[in-house]
């Protein structure tokens, strides 16, 4: 279906999202840091980090082969290409065909494949743990999203975020349906998964011990690595911006005046600071898992899918 | 010269190529073979000709043709129909890159072969190539056996023509006896209905499958399904293929892995919807479900198992069952929505689309990924991954393509698996959909099968490649190897340009489904349902709000933003850019350093630990105390479940029957002509008396 | 308008029961079955207040007494008291267990679909719900070695029952319900003595019982 939002806005919508990024993995780092009786680092620190690294020159090894260079490239492309089909303002399907759920989830697997390869690129056991880690807990994330697209695809017959945002409607809680909540379990129990924080992935670490994410950065420096850095945190705020799209589609459908906008604006702002404020507590709650309990965790997850969707077709 | 002369000038070409691979091999065996791939070269250009004159000509055409009679009591002939014409395109389509690629291959990797060889290697190439084309393009029952039966030889002489060890022999031998028992049950099914119709082609079969009863008809269904599973190399009739497909030159591994699975699917979608259907209504309810079922265990368990492979060639011939799998839930899907009532057929299309699309896909770059293989294993000549490394700085375009390969394979935007999983997808979306109760249950449990073994693939292209080209060279045959040359290179480059532009406008791809589709189905076409707003845009109207995607623009977004992302890399300065070793906590770096395959991939053994039931047995060495080690031996073994629990049983009986039936052999002649006779006598009880 | 809220209960319901099948350790199986008597105690108050039936107000008020706090409570106590061991000990692994579970939430939907003319318009999903808990709560009594968790077990699949007598009949009659409450203290109670005397004179745990058979 044609929808109302031109490509002007989706644009808009996709370089409001790479600018809120890493704020968003400051307010994170700020809110645990509190939890933690301690300052921390003020909220736009992640982008201090950025400019720092752009003004950095590049070490490279000495084992990397021609594709080095354009790894990081092409994660930050396709991360912020995902970036593009979440519908952040406006609910209702864009006017070009960029706002399907699952181009978005092969978008952000294609980034992650480039940077495991990135990882084994430069040789030594770092990389190579990270990028099998990594890929050991990717495949099992996908058929949970998988299911969970599904379940909130099947009313509304189309995979279309924006479509399936205005289906949902801008009604409250009432008027949920019982399997949105096991749909919401589920994806909630997803997020520290997709988005490599605790109980899955420890980000504040680069020891070999706890580390899945940040092994696979290790070997890049510079500019290169404020770009793989930028790119995690572009995949961050683009995962709470799908759930906000599947669960919470909250705002304006056919907004086009200014004012509208800023109220979308500032719906999905709340929204994202919602989740996030839940990643920050769960990551000061609960301890990481053993890589191997993980397969578990997801488990359990995926049965909470599979009911949701049961509840939906049965 | 127009389409109708065209499979009389495939069969010249492929015939010619036949003929002076053994008439030259006298005078030169190279250019014996020069010769016979360029007539491969030849035969496999005209059969894309012939197969777009038919795809893109006048709709519902077939184009028939008799062919000289053999026989006094059967008429030959070939009916291209669209069906039959696409399948004839994706296997020219591979055809072209394993003929250019051939000569410069055979001569790297064995350069002391001998002319009877390479004689042997051009013959059945070319035969292999013409009996494939035949089989699609046959129109009566023993034209398609003859040359199904021709392809099973010819392939398996190319199978055993590179014997190094007696290995490659054995393979060829488990490939012969598999394929001659699905051969067998193909037997049965076409022979049964030729007997009801008193004639072999298949017009007349079609006619006498019209009113069989329904049980009648399951039946020979799934003796066809057999039939055909066995050489699709479908779970758990597959434990020829990871053995066989290595086994062959890696461009006949190509095609046989990218082409002739193929066939096999041909031949299930002509009986299922074409000779066996019924005149009206759906399709029997077992049929379809069955096909998604074995469909989604195949693709689960050839995917698991590629895993944990570490020669190259083993873990890309578990995938193309992994991908066999992913066409057979399309195909499934299609059977089961097929004439329902209610629906206006444009379900069924969508998941017939997604799997002939998926299928030209497969054959894209599983044909990449061979060929890749190949001149890797031409240049190293070794083929355990464990063993190579750091080939990306030595041989960048293959890697490059293997690259681009592995990306296609993993379903990753912007390339053309993304494409096929998606129309998957959505054909499966739509299905669930449409029905209640555990059959919808069931349709998303294959959906999310199919996700995850997109993941999986993903995981184990990403070992494969990383641990092949990227990194230290493990060994020196890695160390000391080169680019390959360039013809072949030039075969890898049409299968990789082919990939992307598939993946980048696959639109037009599916203006050439419109006749397989629309003809087999009776329904829409394809490109009514898949690209109904221009060729740029997927979209999948089928219900108000639709879905759509355009692969064109998500390929311009990307190249846009990595042009910008480009300029962000590049920094502030670029010019402080230094190189040094890798930091390994101060020691000096060594290949040892590297992740191994065994260990990238040891993750997803102990979490489908339950799945692999995986063999390991470690041995410590002590001098004097258990406290001083001198040596611990590791070895771990995953081995197919299929060949313990079912092959090496039944293997294990027949033995033993066998064993016993030889304690009875008296070796006197008399006692053999006294079993004749029995023979005889019961035969003709059995026959004779019935009708007086 | 209440059979949307029983709905939204009996997705959350199951997903406390998911939470109990999953559990890893004891303490996370006794919170999830307190709040799953909360949720069933809110349940029963919603439909007393819907139908108007006396009955189901008491119901509500002594399961979120005894079944909500007053139980946990006692649960919680032996494992403090005894240093039971805090894991939960599976017979066969949790991924397996959590299949049988999803089966069951299959077959129970069916089963219920088949029943058609007994489900109730007022409560909708309730009697699928119900027959999942009952058999998971049996599921986990089954599929668990120690004696705490097969209270739990217990706890849960009585819940269910409760769950699917609101579904069918609006609230069994009121001394029937005394009666199964008064049956889970009773068990509750004997389970409690067995594992403390069991612990303070063999110094063995339940599952050791089968050395005594001959």
């Amino acid at each position: 279906m044609i929808g109302e939002r031109p490509l002007g806005l989706v644009l808009l919508e996709m370089i409001l999202l790479v600018l809120l990024g890493p704020l968003v993995t400051g307010i994170i780092q700020k809110i645990k840091a509190r939890l933690q009786c301690r300052q921390g680092a003020g909220v736009v620190q992640p982008y201090r980090d950025l400019t720092k690294l752009l003004r950095k020159g590049t070490v490279q090894a000495d084992t990397a082969s021609a594709f080095f260079r354009f790894i990081p490239v092409l994660v930050l492309a396709a991360t912020v290409a995902a970036g593009a089909l979440v519908p952040v303002i406006r609910a209702g399907p864009p006017a070009v065909p960029l706002g399907d759920a699952l181009l978005l989830l092969g978008l952000l697997a294609l980034a992650r494949f480039l940077t495991a390869i990135g990882a084994l690129d430069a040789g030594g056991a770092f990389g190579g743990m990270g990028a099998s880690r990594e890929m050991t807990i990717a495949p099992l994330v996908e058929p949970v999203l998988m299911m969970v697209v599904f379940s909130t695809a099947i009313a509304a017959g189309t995979t279309e975020l924006g479509a399936l945002a205005a289906h949902h409607g801008t009604s409250s809680i009432v008027a949920w349906r019982a399997a949105d909540f096991l749909g919401l379990a589920a994806m909630l129990l997803l997020l520290p998964a997709e988005t490599g924080r605790i109980p899955v992935d420890n980000p504040d670490t680069h020891l070999e011990l706890t580390m899945l994410h940040e092994g696979m950065l290790l070997e890049h420096s510079g500019p290169g690595l404020g770009c793989m850095v930028l790119a995690s945190h572009m995949r961050q705020i683009v995962t709470l911006g799908l759930v906000a799209a599947l669960f919470f589609p909250a705002g304006p459908a056919d907004a086009a005046g200014a004012a509208d906008l800023l109220l979308g604006a500032g719906v999905f702002a709340a929204k994202i600071l919602v989740l996030a404020t839940y990643l920050a507590l769960v990551e000061s709650s609960y301890a990481k898992l053993r890589l191997f309990r993980v397969p578990q965790y997801l488990g359990v997850g995926f049965v909470c899918a599979l009911t949701a969707l049961a509840l939906r077709i049965l | 010269m127009d389409v109708d002369s065209g499979p009389s000038l495939m069969a010249a070409c492929y015939g010619a190529g036949a003929l002076s691979s053994l008439l030259l091999a006298r005078w030169s065996g190279r250019f014996a073979l020069a010769v016979g791939h360029l007539a491969a070269l030849a035969g496999a250009v005209a059969g894309v000709g012939v197969s777009l004159g038919v795809l893109l000509g006048v709709p519902g055409r077939t184009l028939t043709q008799p062919l000289p009679v053999f026989f006094p009591f059967a008429r030959l002939s070939l009916s291209v129909d669209g069906l039959s014409a696409y399948f004839l395109f994706v296997i020219s389509l591979v055809a072209i890159a394993a003929a250019i690629y051939g000569p410069a291959y055979l001569r790297a990797h064995s350069p002391d072969a001998g002319s009877a060889r390479q004689a042997a290697q051009g013959f059945a190439l070319n035969v292999f190539l013409g009996c494939m084309a035949f089989v699609c393009c046959a129109g009566d029952a023993l034209t398609f056996l003859f040359c199904w039966e021709g392809m099973t030889l010819a392939s398996y002489v190319l199978v055993v023509s590179d014997d190094r060890d007696g290995e490659n022999a054995r393979a060829g031998l488990l490939y012969m006896v598999m394929a001659h028992g699905g051969t067998a049950l193909l037997l049965v099914a076409f022979l049964a209905l030729a007997e009801r119709s008193g004639a072999f082609d298949f017009a007349a079969l079609r006619m006498a499958a019209g009113d069989l009863d329904p049980a009648t008809r399951t039946t020979l269904f799934f003796l066809a399904l057999g039939g055909f599973a066995v050489k699709a190399g479908v779970v758990p009739l597959h434990v020829w293929l990871p053995r066989a497909h290595p086994a062959a030159p890696s461009h006949v591994s190509a095609l046989m892995s990218g082409v002739m699975l193929k066939v096999a699917i041909y031949g299930i979608l002509r009986f299922a919807f074409d000779l066996l259907a019924p005149v009206a209504g759906p399709l029997p309810f077992s049929w379809g479900w069955t096909v998604l079922f074995v469909g989604t265990t195949s693709a689960v368990l050839g995917v698991l198992y590629a895993l944990q492979q570490h020669d190259l060639k083993r873990l890309l011939a578990f995938h193309s069952v992994e991908n066999i799998g992913i066409i057979l839930i399309g195909v499934g899907l299609a059977m089961i929505l097929w004439r329902q009532e209610g629906a206006d057929g444009a379900l069924a299309t969508l998941a017939l689309t997604a799997a002939l699309l998926h299928t030209v896909n497969h054959a894209a770059f599983k044909g990449l990924l061979f060929l890749g293989a190949g001149s890797v294993l031409c240049r190293t000549h070794v083929r355990d991954m464990e063993k190579l490394g750091g080939l990306a700085r030595r041989m960048p375009w293959t890697a490059g393509l293997f690259l681009l390969g592995a990306i296609a394979i993993s379903a990753l935007p912007p390339l053309n698996g993304f494409v096929s999983e998606w129309l998957t997808f959505q054909a499966l979306l739509g299905g669930a959909s449409r029905f209640h109760g555990p059959a919808g249950l069931v349709v998303v449990f294959s959906a999310a099968m199919l996700a995850l073994t997109g993941g999986l693939a993903a995981a184990c292209f990403a070992k494969a490649f990383g641990v092949t080209f990227l990194g230290r060279p493990r060994t020196s045959h890695a160390e000391h190897a080169t680019e390959a040359p360039p013809s072949m290179i030039a075969g890898m480059m049409w299968l990789g340009a082919l990939c992307v532009a598939l993946g980048v406008a696959p639109g037009y791809a599916v203006r050439l489904l419109d006749a397989p589709t629309a003809g087999l189905l009776q329904g829409p076409g394809a490109s009514a349902v898949v690209t109904a707003r221009g060729p740029l845009v997927l979209s999948t109207a089928l219900t108000p709000t639709g879905t759509a995607i355009s692969m064109t623009m998500v390929a311009g977004l990307l190249i846009a933003l990595a042009a910008i992302a480009w300029v962000l890399r590049r920094g502030l300065q670029p010019d402080k850019w230094r190189v040094v070793p890798t930091w390994t906590c101060g020691m000096k770096p060594t290949a040892r350093f590297d992740y191994t395959a065994t260990a990238f991939a040891k993750p997803l053994r102990l979490v489908f630990a339950a799945l692999y039931h995986p063999r390991r047995e470690v041995t410590r060495e002590t001098a004097g105390t258990p406290y001083v080690v001198q040596r611990i031996h590791y070895a771990g073994e995953i081995v197919d479940l299929a060949e313990t629990q079912i092959y090496h049983r039944v293997t294990r009986e027949i033995s033993a029957f066998s064993q016993a039936i030889r304690a009875r052999s008296t070796g006197r002649i008399y006692g053999y002509i006294g079993f004749v006779l029995g023979a005889l006598f019961v035969a003709l009880l059995l026959f004779g008396v019935r009708h007086p | 308008m209440v059979h949307t809220i029983i709905d939204d209960l009996g997705a959350l319901l199951l997903f406390t029961m998911i939470l109990i099948v999953a559990a890893g350790q004891i303490y996370r199986a006794i919170y999830a079955v307190a709040a799953q008597s909360l949720l069933i105690a809110i349940a029963g108050g919603v439909l007393a207040r819907a139908t108007g039936n006396v009955d189901l107000w008491v119901i509500a008020g002594v399961t979120l007494v005894v079944k909500a706090t007053l139980l946990p409570w006692v649960l919680h106590w032996v494992v403090k008291r005894m240093n039971v061991r805090r894991e939960v000990e599976p017979v066969i692994p949790v991924a397996a267990t959590l299949a049988l579970a999803v089966v069951i939430v299959v077959v129970s939907f069916q089963l219920s679909a088949s029943l058609g003319p007994v489900r109730q318009a007022i409560t909708g999903n309730a009697l699928p719900v119900g027959i999942t808990l009952t058999l998971t709560g049996v599921l986990v009594m089954a599929t668990r070695k120690t004696a705490l968790t097969q209270m739990v077990g217990l706890f849960a699949s009585e819940n269910g029952i409760f769950f699917t007598a609101m579904a069918v009949t609006r609230g069994m009659p009121l001394i029937i319900e005394i009666g199964v409450i008064l049956d889970v203290i009773l068990a509750a109670l004997v389970m409690t003595i067995m594992v403390l005397r069991v612990r303070s004179t063999v110094d063995a745990d339940i599952a050791d019982l089968d050395r005594l058979k001959g």
